[in-house]
């Protein structure tokens, strides 16, 4: 036991945490007690050296001109960019428009360059919001398998057998799908979750390939700016979509591609089969 | 599995992107500082910053005016950096020293006192002054305690803020600050500078 200020109480002196009554108390004890306000006065040298070291990291003027509202919305949302590029086209169309005496020459060919510059741009946009469509599917996709592995809560439903898994889901989602029976080799049912994709409640279905886990989500099938069946690479996670008429799969695994590609095709033909 | 809030949001009107504007981006150089000591690089710490903006801005609709938005961004930030790949081998690497100290909290030695110096030689002091050793004890803290003690003396956020930003009890907030200034004093008392104190 001792007579000293608590480890916690110099702490919350130093912090401004202590009550009313405790500063009185404490300054009281300070008075008389010479070790104590060495210590004291240490903790709060410390605080406040901490804090201008802390001070250590300055924000490189790049990034907080990406972070304005129009640059986040403009990375968030593609429709957004369209009208920027085409108001950005339009001066250059102007400023490149030939003398008057070679438009009679020149004039289809402006016409047809233009053409072919729109066209361009168009297919450049379509590009650009499939890729952003697809790395912003990647990035939820990978957020919620990464944040079930890291979880310490089970899965919501823990079980191997496809027909313990599939009737859970019955009441919670506005579709239905089949699970296969056999699965490829090393694969195993581990159990499922209901979570949220793009604001919309969808199946996760957990399965594990030799030590590897793997995360299918299966949700109805929208039309969207993504392709129907297509394969990415993300932080070292694999992910593989894949369509039926009515469903679609998307799979994330850190496991090899052609296995992960393996349980997916077994996923799309169960659908058509049952 | 919980549903993040900001996952849940409607699209923000322009009345709400301006007040998220002059809300968040003062915000920016802060988060980016905490993103880079977490992260302990300029390139992650972009990416971390510019995700929790984007996270935020989505689901500014659910922020309600009035609360505290300081630690909701920096709650957006701690949980964005928890599901990256450095986070998750960071806090992975912690857990069971936090989850070992955290139990002998409960019990009688939530901390060791001996932690505390009560004669102070000044050329201690002095040690303090040295920026560098401060970094380098900083750096070796473990993430657990060094988002604490960012948070509480860079951030100059109060117990209760940072328990909400951490999602833990102020009993632990507490624990682990006083965890991390000794941890950082026990660094210090290797300087060269640092003269031993003699109790008495």
């Amino acid at each position: 036991m001792t007579d000293h200020l608590s480890t916690a109480t110099l702490n919350a002196l130093a912090d401004g945490e202590l009550s009313a009554d405790q500063l009185t108390s404490t300054q009281e004890h300070l008075a008389g007690c010479q070790a104590c306000t060495s210590s004291a006065l240490f903790q709060s040298l410390l605080k406040s050296a901490t804090a201008r070291a802390g001070q250590r990291y300055a924000a490189p003027q790049e990034l907080l001109v990406r972070l304005s509202p129009q640059k986040l919305s403009k990375f968030n949302t593609r429709p957004s960019i369209s009208p920027g590029l085409t108001t950005a086209t339009q001066p250059q169309a102007g400023a490149n428009t030939p003398p008057v005496r070679y438009q009679a020459v020149f004039g289809w060919a402006v016409a047809a360059a233009l053409l072919i510059a729109s066209l361009s741009i168009i297919l450049v946009q379509r590009n650009q919001q499939q890729v952003a469509a697809i790395s912003q599917a990647v990035s939820e996709i990978s957020d919620q398998h990464i944040a079930m592995l890291a979880s310490s809560q089970p899965l919501a439903v823990l079980s191997s057998d496809r027909h313990t898994v599939k009737p859970w889901f019955q009441g919670k989602l506005p579709f239905s799908f089949n699970l296969p029976d056999n699965l490829p080799v090393d694969t195993r049912l581990e159990g499922a979750n209901l979570t949220y994709l793009r604001n919309q409640p969808v199946a996760q279905l957990v399965y594990s390939i030799g030590n590897h886990s793997v995360s299918v989500f299966v949700k109805p099938k929208i039309s969207s700016n993504l392709p129907t069946n297509f394969s990415a690479e993300s932080s070292g996670f694999h992910f593989i979509s894949a369509t039926t008429a009515t469903l679609q799969f998307e799979a994330i695994s850190d496991v090899d591609p052609k296995r992960l590609s393996q349980l997916v095709d077994i996923l799309e033909r169960t659908q058509i089969q049952q | 599995m919980k549903l993040l809030s900001w996952r849940r949001a409607v699209p923000q009107s322009v009345p709400q992107a301006v007040a998220f504007e002059d809300l968040a981006l003062p915000l920016a150089s802060s988060l980016y500082n905490i993103a880079h000591w977490l992260t302990r690089s300029s390139t992650e710490a972009e990416d971390l910053v510019q995700e929790t903006y984007l996270k935020a801005l989505r689901g500014f609709a659910a922020f309600e005016p009035g609360t505290n938005f300081k630690a909701w961004i920096f709650r957006i930030l701690r949980n964005t950096y928890l599901t990256s790949r450095s986070g998750l081998a960071a806090m992975r690497t912690v857990a069971l020293e936090d989850e070992l100290n955290e139990s002998s909290e409960r019990g009688h030695h939530a901390y060791p006192e001996s932690a505390i110096d009560r004669h102070t030689p000044e050329t201690n002091l002095i040690v303090l002054l040295n920026r560098a050793a401060l970094e380098s004890a900083m750096q070796q803290l473990p993430t657990s305690l060094l988002e604490v003690i960012l948070l509480c003396d860079v951030e100059e956020m109060k117990y209760k803020e940072i328990a909400t930003v951490l999602d833990i009890p102020i009993g632990t907030v507490m624990s682990r600050i006083a965890r991390a200034r000794a941890a950082m004093r026990q660094t210090l008392q290797q300087h060269p500078n640092y003269v031993p104190e003699s109790r008495a």
